[in-house]
């Protein structure tokens, strides 16, 4: 059904009723799970690609730290797991029913977050200046390709948490029907997640 | 299966590790060791992050078996592409 | 995407007793119901199916009759076709977009847009996909990218012309080949193809995951859905490689990075590698749900369960699994690693293993039936009979020392055609002629949809078996003129034949178009259950009503109940409830 309303006894953060046993989760979590797996697949291209290229190549690469600020970067890592925290304690607030903490920690991780995107510009506008490009060698087309696209994800994840803060200010969160609030974050934590990979094998190897 | 009531995970707790294995991380990229072996202590570390990341903060502890078994079920794809393609220029 | 509704389990739908009055726009156009996205991809694809088979026929023209004014060949500019003879850089572009256009925009979404939207939420007993309004963004967002495909022709340059496969360093060296334009249209269209195609595949995976209604147990699902859901599996994990891959040739092309250009260590052979990895479980995706398609009509036409349907469940996955590890066996020939190679020779001749096992399952289905030829049975045993040729030339091609031979010859075209058209195109006509009347209401013509049959299937053999013999004589693929080598001039008569047969084969294809079109208006009303078939959505009218299911049907058996023992009829729905039975009775699935 395109317009389905509830019932008013359905659990809808429960699997759903009146069906076969599925994954034992409601459907948007299991969608989100789903798709998750297509980025895997993404970043695996991306990641892959480079890894494939140093092992071929590694002359092209810069020792850790020389070209790159890592105390920096080693920051806005930094910020991007806390950001991860808020959201799970905003998700932990809906869960026992605190609006107000909800809304809180919801505008933490899109500041959080929006910050994250900051520094990785700076440091992209500051790369610039000083002749690192996209066209330096290998590792100017695989640091920004993989770096770009996760920060695209990054950028992405900020405009649907501002959306879901904007519903949490409507009210339409509760502890019984909080999806759009894990859906939400299970994407961010994969973007975290993602950066924890790339932090490691772009900046420190 | 409906969501279990179960307590919060201690969240601040893994926080704190997780800025403690990434300060170990920046320590240990600049030692002066074997490349190789710096390599597979970073990927060893990035892996124990992302674990608890996913583990904790995306909820796969406390998810049913079946979708742990989907969550994990591309990295397998992953590791072969890398792993063939590499032996390309490791004749 | 935070707050998709879902429908609500215990939410009955009650069809037309939906109150609200919906626009035109939001009913025809701007629908979230399955079976309109369906149809709504059905008429995109074929109108690009007729696209890729005019460029085909331009081909067939340069080829058949090399250096000739093509007949109506003045309407093209003369950048493509100057006095309607054919240029070689045209010619590129013609088998480029020929690929492209059959594989990304008709075949894929024929199979896996139309079938997999249409058929999973009836035949599982949903009321619709688990995201209706991401399936509408997903058919919108098909869409422009074919605007911007076709696009690509009237760009300077040209449009693509390194093959469907886009191999660099050629496709990003816009200085030899002068496409630039062309190959970046190309490279964003598939990029926004490919976000479609993912957003088609979560939805249909997790709908047939949750949304199987009660008693639908895995092993009770229609085959063809079986194969729907591995296929969108298959979608989901290999078209965001062939995204990635894409996108660093674009960069290659316009942000100058070394991915793939040699000069600055980039590595040719990794384009390759990375599109492979996506290029064989793709053409997995090409031809699993065609095989769906043809065991449920099979049994149908038979009037007898599957054969082995477990093993079919489990071939099916096999290939899915297995699949992931033969994408060299396309570059055999280009310098990559032996030992890989040889590693790549192992698994490919394996995976022939599942595919062979469906082959005798279906020929173990229609054995000793009492076989109903209607026109989609007649369509599905033609898939069955021109899969196992292409399969069998497939064996030929797995070994690498004889792949040496024909790798890059008519051999392969002959191969890839058997499957791809002879395969997957007869399964879509078989799926089109079989699901018509519920998609539309009417019956399409069987007198003239026989002719059509006829026709398409021996002028299609006259098109490519010959060009078996061509390859092994060493016609090279891709070539715009083959009598500038003297030891394929006196091929010329066999090409000129196989020209012959295209143009008879492609008009043939007007009857079907027609029968299509015209039994929209004026074809015979349909009853519910035309082929007599046991699956759900045979259990509701032609066309079902919004919503599919006044209730949630509750199923009782598998779908291949043909010739039951258990009742009168030949067939036994899946959700019919029989009183029970006593303790001798079989027991079901």
């Amino acid at each position: 059904m395109a317009h389905a309303t509830a019932m008013l006894d359905d659990d809808m953060m429960a699997p759903p009723r009146g069906y076969e046993q599925g994954m034992g989760v409601y459907n948007e979590k299991l969608g989100m799970w789903v798709f998750l797996g297509s980025e895997v697949m993404f970043f695996t291209a991306l990641i892959g690609a480079y890894i494939i290229l140093r092992v071929a190549h590694p002359d092209a690469w810069k020792p850790p730290g020389e070209v790159l600020n890592v105390p920096l970067t080693a920051i806005n890592t930094f910020l991007l797991i806390c950001s991860s925290v808020t959201m799970v304690k905003a998700f932990a607030a809906i869960q026992d029913g605190n609006l107000a903490g909800l809304k809180r920690w919801l505008i933490a991780t899109v500041l959080i977050g929006a910050g994250f995107v900051g520094v990785q510009v700076f440091e992209y506008m500051h790369l610039m200046s000083v002749g690192f490009v996209p066209s330096e060698g290998l590792y100017g087309s695989t640091f920004y390709t993989m770096t770009g696209f996760h920060g695209f994800h990054v950028t992405v994840g900020v405009i649907c948490m501002i959306y879901v803060t904007w519903r949490a200010f409507r009210g339409k969160y509760s502890a019984a029907d909080h999806r759009g609030v894990e859906v939400v974050g299970l994407y961010w934590h994969f973007v975290d997640l993602v950066w924890i990979i790339l932090f490691t094998i772009v900046y420190l190897i | 299966m409906e969501k279990a009531k179960h307590a919060h995970p201690n969240y601040i707790g893994i926080f704190f590790f997780l800025a403690a294995l990434t300060a170990v991380e920046l320590g240990v990229a600049f030692l002066p060791w074997p490349k190789m072996v710096l390599i597979l202590l970073l990927i060893f570390l990035a892996i124990w992050k992302a674990a608890l990341v996913a583990l904790y903060y995306m909820h796969l502890r406390y998810e049913p078996n079946r979708l742990r078994l989907l969550a994990i079920a591309p990295l397998p794809l992953a590791v072969i592409l890398v792993v063939a393609v590499t032996r390309e220029f490791r004749w | 995407m935070a707050t998709i509704t879902a429908p609500t389990a215990g939410h009955i739908a009650t069809g037309e007793a939906h109150a609200h009055e919906m626009s035109f726009l939001r009913k025809y156009i701007f629908s979230t119901d399955h079976k309109i996205i369906g149809i709504q991809f059905l008429i995109m694809s074929l109108v690009f199916l007729l696209v890729g088979g005019l460029l085909a026929m331009v081909i067939r023209w340069q080829l058949g009759f090399p250096g000739q004014a093509m007949p109506g060949g003045g309407v093209l500019p003369d950048t493509m076709a100057p006095d309607g003879i054919v240029l070689p850089e045209f010619y590129n572009a013609l088998v480029t977009m020929h690929g492209t256009f059959m594989v990304f925009f008709a075949i894929m979404p024929l199979l896996v847009g139309v079938f997999g939207n249409y058929l999973i939420p009836l035949k599982i007993g949903a009321p619709d996909m688990a995201f209706p309004r991401i399936n509408m963004a997903s058919f919108w967002i098909a869409v422009p990218a074919g605007i911007m495909m076709i696009a690509g022709f009237v760009v300077e340059g040209g449009h693509a012309a390194a093959g469907w496969t886009a191999y660099a360093p050629l496709s990003e060296r816009a200085d030899l080949t002068g496409v630039s334009m062309g190959q970046i249209l190309w490279c964003i269209s598939l990029i926004i193809l490919g976000l479609s195609s993912i957003l088609g595949s979560f939805n249909y995976i997790t709908t047939v995951i949750n949304l199987r209604a009660p008693g639908m147990h895995w092993f009770r699902l229609p085959l063809s859905i079986w194969a729907l859901f591995v296929t969108a599996i298959l979608v989901l994990l290999a078209m965001p490689i062939l995204s990635g891959a894409i996108i660093m040739l674009l960069f290659d092309q316009t942000l100058g990075t070394h991915f793939f250009g040699p000069a600055q260590g980039g590595q040719p052979l990794l384009w390759q590698h990375l599109f492979w990895f996506f290029g064989h479980p793709e053409v997995y995706i090409l031809i699993l749900p065609a095989m769906g398609f043809a065991s449920d009509i099979i049994a149908n036409g038979s009037r007898k369960p599957v054969f082995g349907y477990a093993s079919m469940v489990f071939a099916i996955l096999a290939i899915a699994v297995l699949g992931w590890g033969v994408w060299g066996h396309h570059m055999f020939m280009s310098g990559m690693n032996p030992t890989l190679g040889t590693s790549f020779m192992i698994s490919t001749m394996l995976i022939a293993v599942p595919s062979a096992i469906k082959v005798f399952n279906w020929l173990g289905t229609i054995w000793g039936g009492s076989v109903r030829f209607h026109v989609p049975m007649l369509h599905a045993v033609a898939f069955v009979s021109m899969f196992i040729i292409g399969g069998l030339s497939g064996i030929f091609m797995a070994s690498t020392p004889v792949d040496i031979y024909i790798h890059d010859t008519y051999f392969i075209v002959a191969h890839l055609h058997y499957v791809l058209f002879g395969g997957s195109l007869f399964a879509i006509f078989a799926a089109i002629s079989y699901w018509y009347p519920k998609m539309f209401g009417r019956m399409m013509n069987p007198f003239w949809a026989k002719v059509h049959f006829v026709i398409t299937f021996i002028a299609y053999n006259g098109v490519f078996f010959p060009m078996h013999q061509l390859g092994l004589q060493g016609h090279m693929r891709r070539i715009f003129d083959p009598n500038e080598y003297e030891f394929l001039q006196h091929l010329q008569g066999i090409n000129t034949f196989i020209s012959i047969s295209a143009f008879v084969l492609f008009a043939a294809q007007f009857i079907f178009a027609i029968n299509f079109i015209a039994s929209w208006f004026v074809g015979a009303k349909a009853p519910d259950n035309p082929w007599d078939d046991n699956g759900l959505e045979w259990t509701v009218a032609s066309p079902p009503p919004h919503g599919n299911f006044a209730t949630i049907p509750r199923v009782f058996r598998g779908p291949y109940e043909y010739s039951s023992p258990l009742v009168e009829e030949d067939f036994l729905p899946q959700n019919r409830e029989l009183p029970p039975q006593p303790a001798a009775s079989a027991a079901h699935t």
